[in-house]
């Protein structure tokens, strides 16, 4: 892996709030070697570090992007949803901003029947077809549809299982993480003071509380993608023809 | 607080190959920072033994070998040399600012990407229907054609079906819990439990299952094991011994069909133990995965095969 250029800049960082971290008395002894000091009873992230492991995301995430591989952002706190979205759209990367429901990766053929069911209810309301049947029957399959719009709406391009995961809050998506490790898929975790830095295949230290520097970190992951996608465009696009 | 962990820290450091009488010597030296919170120095004589197992990190499967040079201890040292920036390099706008794409242009370049996957609608003119060749048909005209084995090459063994009970309000429920041992006889060996209300729905969940967690077998030339081992897996204990060609494989119910599956044709097996089939079975596939051969010894330890058998 050739290591570029990401503008991670450490200014930039301490400005967002990245090297903030949890209570001390909420830590996980793991994260010993990432913590650089302790103030005022909370813990303070050594940025060095951290802009390390992100410059090393960045590479993979990059290499990977620019081999064809799908992309998964998970992050589903309320403070980080919209830019969770907003993220993955940007990249054109797969999304779940709403709870993740058990069993998304582990239980696929289960997933793949709710996203047909999701399909064709979208093609009826195309069509039409819903407005034609009773009120109180349209009204539920609205609600069906709205229902599934939420928590599958960022995966209704997902073909098979992604081959990269990014999971935004370790804590929060402990799930998510779970079923990564079982079926192999690596991952990239944003790790907080207070959360176990082995599970991950490749974890930043950061603050996950601040909006500010989860999208710092996102809007680098997120440049990396397009970079990583738009050599892979031009690739496909000369070998084709 | 702050220098009370950085006293311990630098104490453990010391004290991680030293024997506890030398901990006593080395807390003699920075005494006076704890005379101001007695009750702290009984749990002191405890610490170092936690310390040193908390201290080191726990070696996980993730490769990490980039951080090889990483040495927690040197914190001032760490040194962060991103490669310089190319010229004209220009810092991209946030995903947030810039205009708002419409749904048309999002839906578009997904589509472009991946198809036109569960979307339902399709821009670039791809079929919409493509997912439905994917679907399996569970009930319908088509179902029973996909009931046969699925053709991997690999044997499957019943050993053992239970009828196991629930008891609730309204009476008892029964299911059956089947155990199977999957197989070639080349070396893979898998077992796997299922439960289900019908004997044969319970065989075919319990051999998915086995599919899935299979185990590689080491052999040598004349179909057994290079060495003795033991394994346990819960109250079951397995021992197993290779044998010389010809004797057979002379072990009881659920070790025997584990080692038939695998192709093992001379081995002695000994159930030392509880008799349950599952854990037994489970006992010697540990127990397998606990062999090492010859060639796979002599490269860890980097010297040849020759020296082992001196």
């Amino acid at each position: 892996m050739t290591r570029r250029y990401w503008n991670i800049n450490l200014e930039e960082m301490m400005e967002a709030g990245v090297h903030f971290g949890h209570g001390t008395s909420k830590w996980n002894p793991r994260m010993a070697p990432y913590i650089s000091s302790k103030r005022k009873g909370i813990h303070i992230i050594n940025l060095i570090r951290t802009a390390r492991f992100l410059s090393e995301a960045c590479d993979l995430v990059f290499d990977a992007a620019s081999r064809g591989k799908q992309f998964l952002i998970v992050g589903t706190k309320k403070k980080a949803a919209d830019s969770v979205a907003r993220a993955a759209i940007r990249a054109r990367c797969h999304y779940v901003n709403k709870k993740w429901l058990g069993g998304m990766l582990t239980n696929w053929y289960t997933t793949e029947t709710i996203l047909h069911k999701f399909r064709d209810l979208r093609m009826e309301q195309k069509m039409g077809r819903l407005n034609r049947l009773p009120k109180r029957d349209s009204a539920m399959l609205k609600r069906q549809l709205s229902h599934l719009q939420t928590y599958l709406g960022g995966i209704k391009y997902m073909t098979g299982l992604p081959d990269i995961v990014i999971i935004v809050d370790q804590q929060e998506e402990y799930t998510a993480l779970r079923e990564c490790i079982i079926l192999g898929i690596p991952t990239i975790c944003l790790i907080d003071t207070n959360c176990d830095p082995d599970l991950a295949d490749i974890s930043i230290p950061a603050n996950d509380d601040a909006i500010a520097s989860i999208r710092l970190i996102l809007n680098k992951l997120v440049f990396a993608i397009c970079e990583g996608r738009s050599s892979y465009t031009k690739y496909v696009i000369n070998n084709k023809i | 607080m702050a220098t009370a962990s950085a006293t311990l820290s630098s104490l453990s450091s010391l004290s991680l190959h030293t024997t506890t009488t030398t901990h006593r010597l080395s807390f003699s030296k920075p005494t006076k920072p704890f005379f101001s919170n007695p009750t702290k120095l009984p749990l002191l004589h405890s610490f170092p033994s936690h310390r040193s197992t908390t201290f080191i990190a726990k070696t996980s499967d993730i490769d990490t070998t980039f951080f090889e040079n990483f040495d927690p201890n040197e914190e001032n040292d760490a040194v962060f040399n991103p490669p310089e920036a190319p010229e004209g390099f220009v810092a991209p706008p946030s995903f947030d600012d810039g205009p708002m794409e419409t749904e048309e242009e999002i839906a578009a370049a997904y589509e472009e990407l991946y198809g036109a996957a569960y979307s339902g609608e399709s821009y670039l003119g791809n079929d919409i229907y493509v997912m439905d060749s994917k679907v399996r048909k569970t009930t319908g005209f088509g179902s029973k054609a996909k009931k046969e084995k699925v053709k991997d090459g690999l044997d499957e063994r019943v050993v053992q079906v239970r009828r196991v009970t629930k008891v609730v309000k309204g009476g008892k429920q029964l299911h059956f819990r089947a155990i199977v041992v999957v197989g070639d006889k080349q070396g893979q060996v898998g077992v796997g439990v299922g439960k289900a209300k019908e004997v044969v729905t319970a065989v075919q969940k319990s051999a998915v299952n086995a599919r899935r967690n299979i185990v590689s077998v080491p052999m040598t030339k004349y179909l057994t094991f290079p060495h003795r081992s033991e394994g346990d897996y819960g109250a079951a204990k397995v021992m197993l011994r290779p044998a010389s060609p010809g004797t057979g494989v002379i072990a009881g119910g659920a070790v025997r069909i584990v080692l038939e599956m695998a192709g093992v044709e001379n081995a002695l097996g000994k159930q030392i133990g509880s008799k349950n089939a599952l854990n037994n079975a489970r006992a010697t596939v540990v127990a397998v995965q606990k062999m090492r051969q010859f060639s796979d010894v002599a490269r860890e330890r980097g010297i040849p095969m020759e020296e082992l058998w001196k």
